[in-house]
């Protein structure tokens, strides 16, 4: 049996300022994920910032799931997560005068 | 249908609740993926800025198990998974998904879905008329023309119940995109120019709690040769066709044979609204 794999675009191009987070993405049946984040543009200081996984119990109410990514000055950053139950979705909170447009990839796999 | 090939489909449970034409173009049962099934985006050249903006964030599809914070996981009609749609939370936000194939006979085709929609359960309200809409929708092109049937059930506008399916048929503009003029695109589902289908008030179980999911049948069916909507049925209701009609455009460039089918859902509030599909098949007749 091959192993069901999606990946879905759940953030693309749309500025990101402030607090932010990814729309719910519900995705129990996948064991791996992997975000990935691609900066489109960036305007600001984003040194030291990272966008954080969270993971909740009814897509609603959330918590951090400890892992994170941050984003230096490549175009692409990710990281990789697993035991997340059955919601995922990314958060950060971005300096005043900061903004990104991003790509942002959700990989998933059984 | 013969009574031979009819006793088959009833020996399968994933297909005997179904009336499939005779052969089957395909048939999605969620379980199993979301088997070709994708967010729809508008048309753009060299930037993603140059789509129209009502295209820019139509959400992805996602494999659901139906999880409330108050019961847990409802799963679907059959099985564990069903395609979900979800809007943002922004009154009058769409999410659109879409399976693109081609015909290869221009003859009837049959739609038929299991679904259901509630809104987001972040309110201990009846919340019955937070989703303004779902609804289902095909894109077809002949030598001759593109047309495109739309058919939605209006739940609510503006916070008033409506209860009724619709169809439009009305055209809305189009648009150049980029700067080379090979693509152009139109907003073929704005609030604009929808017109009832007669009689078509409809009530549907929406069971008094947005965990609650009661799964509804629709069916669709079209003749592709004489480009007409011959059947429209949600449930036990069969609608009067007799002046439904699909938008009608002029042939384009490279839509040959094209045969999409997307469907949709639209919140009337600042809650995401969810559309859920069991399991869907397209069948044709040749």
């Amino acid at each position: 049996m091959l192993r069901e794999s999606y990946t879905a675009i759940v953030e693309r191009s749309e500025e990101l300022r402030g607090d932010f987070a990814t729309e719910p993405y519900e995705c129990g049946w996948a064991g791996e994920a992997i975000f990935f984040v691609r900066i489109l543009e960036r305007e600001g200081n984003l040194e030291g910032i990272s966008l954080h996984v969270q993971i909740s119990p009814d897509g609603i109410r959330w918590c951090d799931e400890g892992t994170s990514v941050a984003l230096g000055e490549e175009e692409v950053a990710f990281c990789k997560v697993v035991h997340f139950g059955n919601w995922l979705r990314l958060s950060g909170r971005l300096p005043d005068g900061a903004s990104i447009r991003a790509i942002i990839a959700l990989s998933l796999k059984a | 249908m013969a009574d031979q090939a009819r006793a088959v489909l009833n020996a399968d449970p994933m297909l005997s609740r179904f009336d499939p034409l005779p052969r089957i173009i395909y048939h999605d049962d969620f379980n199993r993926g979301l088997r070709g099934w994708v967010e729809l985006i508008g048309n753009y050249e060299d930037s993603l800025d140059s789509m129209l903006p009502q295209y820019a964030d139509m959400r992805p599809p996602m494999l659901s198990s139906g999880t409330h914070w108050d019961t847990g996981t409802h799963g679907a009609m059959q099985g564990t998974y069903s395609m979900k749609l979800a809007t943002r939370a922004r009154a009058g936000d769409i999410s659109v998904s879409i399976k693109r194939v081609t015909w290869r006979h221009r003859g009837p085709v049959r739609l038929e879905a299991y679904f259901t929609f509630k809104p987001e359960a972040s309110e201990l309200k009846l919340s019955v008329d937070d989703v303004r809409a779902v609804g289902v929708l095909f894109d077809l092109q002949d030598e001759a023309y593109r047309w495109m049937p739309h058919w939605r059930y209006l739940n609510a506008l503006e916070g008033e119940p409506v209860r009724s399916w619709q169809f439009k048929r009305e055209r809305e503009p189009f648009h150049d995109i980029g700067g080379r003029a090979e693509t152009v695109s139109h907003f073929h589902l704005a609030p604009t120019g929808w017109e009832n289908v007669p009689d078509s008030g409809q009530i549907l179980c929406y069971n008094e709690v947005a965990t609650k999911f009661n799964w509804y049948y629709l069916r669709m069916d079209l003749d592709l040769a004489s480009r007409q909507i011959t059947h429209l049925q949600c449930n036990d209701r069969v609608h009067d066709v007799t002046d439904v009609g699909p938008m009608m455009i002029p042939a384009m460039p490279n839509l040959d044979c094209m045969l999409n089918v997307a469907f949709w859902v639209e919140t009337d509030v600042d809650k995401r609204a969810f559309l859920y599909v069991d399991s869907v098949l397209l069948s044709g007749e040749w």
